[in-house]
């Protein structure tokens, strides 16, 4: 259960996708401007994410080396292809938003990156960890570029047709934020941030270690 | 060389057939809702363009071929997704919507206009489209910007269209709102007018 969980904060934090290992970014940059549509572009790649996970784990004895990157491949476009048709048909509002993202997620280099390095070579417990780990990784990190560059930018929030915040009228949104090179520099923040946060923890860490060493 | 193929062929060939059973369920259980939903999206719209009409009946692609061609040619780039006939309540025809998805900033800006039966436009709106929030979506929050289309004479389509001006920062998806009127206007001229009195009266 420890290491459970220590796989699923690594997603979060030391191993974040977007601002660690800096994949699957083209897809963050395009969609994070609304938080609405972000937010289920993240569970999407989440769900996708999970679900290859287990299933390649759970397999991965069976799949011979040589054809594993074809296995992979068809294992997540097919969890793609549930997602693109369920999104469709219950939520076509965020669908026409997020419209070629969807289908993209298959191509995204989060989901094939974790089925290579990760699902391949561990059991499926701890694969369901990085999994959601890795996804909620993304989803955060999206979701508040995205909360972030929709309230800045273009003055409210609205999630599910709900009106969440509005910044009073004589705030003038500056168009850039919605724009691609807002999403950029926004994200270049977000990046130093976190890393800033990860240098922290792991410094603390190392001092909890050595003074655990210590007393022995 | 038979036995490497078998190793590697198969494992990939039952996982290809257990992802089509998986694929073939999902698609059998919201095929329906899918369908449903699309419906749902153009009567809503054709709702909104057309106030008059309580149902509307789509042309036939497949038996009217020949007026979606014209169509085609009539409306240049854009791209025509459906004509139908607008009936009221009694049956009797009121007008005619247009689906049509000129071009905008962000690829295709799909909407509906509609015509009464003196060529007159009812409305114009948009359905689904991918352009810059804040910017490019400025056509839809800027809410006195569509209406302006309202009224516009079909026989003198295009360039009635181009007096409504174009919104400051949204200049390219305002001038794609355009055209998708300006094309239903055009199709109106060359196809649906001829149509008047066919089926749906």
């Amino acid at each position: 259960m420890k290491q459970w969980m220590k796989v699923l904060k690594n997603g979060l934090s030391f191993e974040n996708p977007l601002t660690v290992l800096m994949i699957g970014l083209c897809s963050v940059l395009a969609v994070s401007s609304r938080a609405e549509g972000s937010f289920f572009m993240g569970v999407a790649v989440m769900f996708v994410l999970v679900m290859s996970n287990v299933i390649i784990a759970a397999i991965r004895h069976l799949i011979p080396e040589e054809v594993r990157i074809p296995i992979f491949i068809v294992i997540i476009a097919s969890f793609v292809t549930i997602v693109d048709l369920v999104m469709k048909a219950y939520l076509p509002s965020v669908y026409s938003f997020l419209g070629v993202w969807i289908p993209l997620i298959v191509v995204n280099c989060i989901v094939l990156g974790r089925a290579e390095a990760f699902a391949y070579h561990n059991r499926v417990w701890l694969s369901v960890a990085d999994g959601i780990g890795m996804g909620l990784g993304y989803t955060i990190i999206i979701t508040a570029l995205a909360a972030f560059r929709e309230l800045f930018g273009g003055g409210q929030i609205v999630f599910l047709k709900m009106t969440l915040v509005t910044l009073p009228a004589f705030y003038r949104p500056p168009n850039i934020l919605l724009l691609f090179p807002g999403a950029f520099m926004l994200f270049g923040l977000i990046v130093a941030g976190s890393q800033a946060l990860n240098r922290r923890m792991a410094a603390k860490q190392a001092a909890a270690h050595a003074s655990v060493k210590e007393a022995m | 060389m038979l036995k490497l193929y078998m190793r590697l062929g198969i494992p990939v060939l039952v996982v290809c057939i257990v992802a089509a059973a998986g694929l073939a369920v999902t698609y059998a259980v919201t095929k329906d809702r899918i369908a449903a939903q699309d419906r749902e999206a153009k009567a809503r719209s054709l709702r909104i363009v057309l106030a008059d009409a309580t149902t509307f009946a789509e042309i036939d692609a497949k038996k009217d071929a020949a007026a979606y061609e014209k169509a085609a040619s009539a409306a240049g780039d854009t791209r025509v997704d459906g004509l139908y006939r607008a009936l009221d309540g009694s049956g009797a025809q009121v007008g005619w919507g247009v689906l049509v998805a000129p071009r905008g900033y962000g690829g295709p800006i799909s909407m509906a206009v509609g015509v009464d039966r003196n060529g007159k436009v009812t409305g114009a709106t948009i359905i689904s489209m991918n352009e810059t929030p804040g910017l490019g979506t400025k056509v839809l929050t800027q809410v006195d910007w569509l209406p302006r289309f309202v009224g516009l004479d079909t026989a003198t389509g295009a360039d009635s269209v181009r007096k409504v001006d174009t919104i400051m920062g949204a200049t390219k998806t305002s001038r794609g709102v355009r055209n998708g009127v300006g094309a239903a206007a055009a199709i109106y001229a060359d196809v649906l007018k001829s149509m008047e009195g066919g089926a749906g009266q």
